[in-house]
């Protein structure tokens, strides 16, 4: 800041400059960009000086001089004398000291450069500092662990279309940079990563080398202090492929590495499982809720009373060892062949009519094609396919080809698990992130479902459990507000235009709601609670294979005979 | 010196009339270019592109009126901004280069007059003929006019292609009224006095646009060649889009056509047009602009008038 800095330009006076949002003449010769970080001093009758930050929010060219629009012409054909002007408004990051005065008409305007930028975006006061992007000039933009790990705040939430908002990428970058950069300490090792992966095979690859990985992509990795390289530990679990008696994993393009998970009938008796099998459950206005809670409370009792080392449960003498033994067993208990005879009110609820249990049977045997190959103890030593989360760094979960009802379970039983298995451990550290794209399919604005609640309690509860949701949707609006509200970062890629619009991104300014629409792959907004303005942050090409054809599989895999479009790269404006 | 600023509005009182300045009465001499038998409409030669022209413009603006005491004697004066500048036009850019601003207090010659200092400088003591509205208004238009003669017009020794020959031509907003620097022509808008006889008057109504009589010859005080000139407008009476330009008398009559040839193929191509300008088309588009600039750079008159009532009390 010394004497010699250069001067872009002056506050103007002929617009209002307020403590907020001001605008800045820029001087002849010099310019100014969205995104560009500025500072300016003020000095106080006692001498103090104040020095206001801010980033560049808009700009503006215009002649001066020219009264009509046709004007114009004339001022290019050399008959009417004119000058252009330029100007930018700037939306104030900080002002140290904290004292809100309007910087004065025709004070200089300085680009904040290297340590006076870290002050102008708060990152000097910083003790952990995630590294969460880089700015189109290549400097780090960093995040507060603080706000991210529960010290302070949790949970990220990140907006985009899909396809071109790279909202999947963007959160592997994110546990990237938790995992490697250093910030975690020497918890990051305990630390662990649970993504379901919901789309297309693209995340099952994370261990791999990415080859579309350009050179110039690799070096920004270097301006973040991060090395390139895929994820270290890495499980890969798929369900199993149906109606394989040997339960192997239904994966495509990868074939080694990858696990099956399924839940055996004694888990999900014992863990009382069966209201994720109905999205629905938990909405009070539905008679069968009863039945649902009465069923459960049932097998819970069964699966305790009997033996069940080998995965299988005995209900009333059957021993379950498929689910659509188990669903036939409770078809019997509930309809009686004979329709005089007298239902077992422990297990369709008192008083329930008949019509109650029908719609409770039908939606039961409605789930047993999608869920068979997810619940079942036929399969050797049937119990060791539980899902470990604490085996690897990062578990990769994969719902992609499962039918909705499936995903939902799976998605609902894993996260009641990770949170019961935390709420057990008393204590937050090592924290589990999790991955979710479409939050708006588990947890809609307007209906409840069981995964619902526990979304709701990991957003509201997960803080404190250290349980770090880092939840991804197409469109905000659809999605409960209470766990976006929850969320301390908020990420946008680009959004359609109707979205923008909405009050759930009421942290993006007017201007910045607009360029969310034109957003490119790889540049994303991220709010944070520190900064009042939304930051423009790019984040590298990932270094890990987001599809199969980034791995280098050594050629082992036809696409065409698997059937895997070659999709188009969504990052590839970047390169 | 002790002085009061008028409670009234500097626009009452003083009033200013560009007629005051027409030189009546001079003799008149049609013999220059053609006889005065054979004079007939000449058509501007079409100039291929458009030279480097620059033109020259002044403005003022009476600040307050103020009373003076003079040895118990309340004299009137005023304070007044003129500005002066200078547009070089070019097929690309209109530019304006110089500007001046000057500040005055304009009275009768008094003992203790001085400078009015102020919070946004001074106004500085220009003593006129009398206190008479006449006089102080020609003080205040001699300053405007000496500070358009003090401008460092770029004359086209600047100009590295040296694409016009002989100089920029320059003209200035008004009469020359004495300015007689090559390439100078004087651009008057109005027609207040007619020079031409009844005889020939009635040629001004048959120019078309671009179209101009000859020269002619104007005695007097500040001898000058002279001629009228359409502008392309629409002809709603005979004197529609005439403007008069003139010459200093200091050279031969050739150079004075050769000048007249030169400025009649630029002017129209600068005309103004009606829904723009409410003088279309004979306040041309860079002198316009200009005055904009100019009357901008006079300063806000309500601060200046404020800071001259700070002064005074």
């Amino acid at each position: 800041m010394g004497e010699e800095t250069e001067i872009v330009g002056r506050i103007l006076g002929t617009e209002d400059a307020t403590p907020l949002l001001f605008w800045v003449a820029i001087a002849p010769g010099q310019h100014l960009q969205l995104d560009d970080v500025i500072a300016v001093d003020r000095i106080m009758p006692t001498g103090e000086t104040i020095t206001a930050y801010g980033v560049v929010g808009q700009v503006r060219a215009r002649h001066e001089g020219a009264k009509f629009q046709s004007d114009v012409f004339m001022i290019a054909d050399g008959r009417l004398p004119a000058e252009v002007s330029e100007a930018a408004e700037i939306q104030l990051t900080r002002v140290v000291p904290e004292t809100f005065v309007p910087p004065l008409p025709g004070e200089p305007v300085r680009k904040a450069t290297d340590s006076e930028r870290d002050v102008a975006l708060d990152f000097a006061d910083v003790e952990r500092r995630l590294p969460a992007g880089l700015s189109r000039e290549n400097e780090p933009i960093y995040l507060d662990l603080d706000f991210v790990d529960g010290t302070k705040g949790a949970h990220v939430n990140i907006s985009g279309i899909s396809g071109v908002a790279t909202k999947t990428s963007y959160a592997t970058f994110l546990l990237y940079s938790i995992f490697n950069s250093g910030v975690l300490g020497a918890s990051a090792t305990n630390t662990k990563g649970l993504i379901f992966n919901v789309k297309g095979e693209d995340l099952l690859f994370l261990d791999h080398d990415n080859t579309s990985l350009t050179p110039d992509q690799r070096a920004r990795y270097g301006f973040l202090d991060l090395e390139p390289h895929p994820f270290t530990s890495v499980g890969i679990m798929a369900p199993p492929r149906p109606g394989d008696p040997n339960a192997t994993p239904q994966t495509g393009a990868r074939q080694v590495g990858v696990e099956p998970y399924f839940w055996t009938i004694a888990e999900f008796c014992e863990q009382g499982l069966l209201p994720f099998l109905f999205a629905d459950a938990e909405d009070e206005r539905q008679q069968y809720t009863i039945v649902v809670r009465s069923v459960t409370e049932q097998l819970r009792r069964c699966a305790r009373t009997g033996d069940t080392s080998d995965g299988a449960v005995s209900i009333n003498g059957v021993r379950v060892r498929t689910f659509e033994k188990l669903v036939e067993v409770i078809e019997d208990i509930l309809i009686p062949e004979d329709p005089d005879d007298y239902v077992d009110a422990k297990w369709s609820g008192r008083a329930v009519g008949g019509g109650t249990i029908n719609a409770f049977v039908r939606r039961l045997s409605g789930s047993t094609k999608y869920m068979s190959q997810l619940i079942r103890a036929d399969v050797n030593n049937a119990t060791r396919y539980q899902l470990d989360l604490d085996k690897n760094q990062l578990t990769v979960v994969d719902i992609h080809q499962l039918h909705d009802r499936a995903k939902r379970f799976v998605v609902g039983v894993v996260l009641q698990q990770a949170f019961a298995a935390k709420e057990a451990s008393g204590v937050a550290d090592p924290l589990q992130f999790i991955v979710l794209d479409e939050l708006n399919k588990y947890a809609p604005r307007d209906s409840s479902s069981p995964i619902k609640e526990i979304l709701l309690d990991v957003a509201e509860r997960g803080r404190s459990l250290g349980i770090i949701l880092i939840g991804a949707q197409q469109t905000a609006s659809e999605v409960e507000r209470r766990i976006v509200a929850n969320s301390a970062v908020r990420v946008v890629g680009r959004l359609d235009s109707a979205e923008a619009g909405r009050e759930q991104y009421g942290f993006l300014p007017g201007l910045q709601r607009q360029r969310a629409t034109i957003l490119k792959p790889g540049s994303m907004y991220l709010a944070q609670p520190r900064l009042p303005v939304p930051l423009l942050v790019e984040f590298p090409f990932p270094a890990w294979a987001t599809r199969s054809s980034e791995a280098n599989l050594a050629g082992t895999i036809d696409h065409k005979s698997l059937g895997t479009k070659d999709m188009s790269d969504p990052f590839d404006e970047v390169q | 010196m002790r002085f009061a600023v008028e409670a009234w509005s500097p626009e009452y009182g003083v009033s200013g009339d560009e007629s005051q300045l027409d030189e009546h009465a001079e003799p008149v001499d049609l013999d220059v270019e053609v006889a005065a038998k054979s004079w007939e409409p000449i058509r501007a030669s079409t100039l291929d592109t458009i030279e480097r022209v620059v033109f020259v413009d002044g403005v003022r603006r009476i600040d307050a009126r103020i009373w003076v005491d003079d040895g118990g004697q309340s004299r009137q004066g005023v304070c007044a901004s003129v500005a002066a500048g200078a547009v070089v036009c070019t097929p690309q850019k209109a530019t304006v280069t110089e500007v001046a601003v000057f500040r005055g207090f304009f009275t009768q010659p008094l003992e203790k007059a001085e400078n009015i200092q102020t919070k946004h400088g001074d106004y500085v003591y220009v003593p006129c003929a009398s206190d008479r509205p006449e006089d102080i208004y020609l003080g205040i238009h001699d300053q405007m006019t000496s500070l358009e003669t003090s401008l460092q017009v770029e004359s086209s020794e600047a100009d590295p292609k040296g694409e016009s020959d002989g100089g920029d031509l320059i003209v200035f907003d008004g009469p020359l009224r004495g300015r007689n620097s090559p390439n100078s022509v004087g651009y008057v808008k109005t027609q207040h006095v007619q020079y031409l006889p009844d005889s020939h008057q009635p040629i001004l109504g048959r120019l078309s646009a671009g179209e101009r009589t000859p020269l002619f010859h104007i005695g007097g005080r500040f001898g000058r060649y002279s001629w009228y000139l359409r502008l392309p407008s629409e002809q709603t009476h005979p004197l529609a889009g005439i403007v008069r330009c003139e010459v200093a008398a200091v050279g031969p009559p050739s150079e004075a056509i050769a000048l007249a040839v030169r400025t009649s193929g630029v002017l129209p191509w600068y005309g103004s047009e009606p829904h723009k300008d409410s003088r279309a088309p004979q306040n041309l588009y860079p002198i316009a602009g200009l005055e904009n600039q100019l009357r901008h750079r006079l300063g806000d008159p309500l601060v200046l008038e404020r800071a001259l009532r700070n002064a005074a009390s």
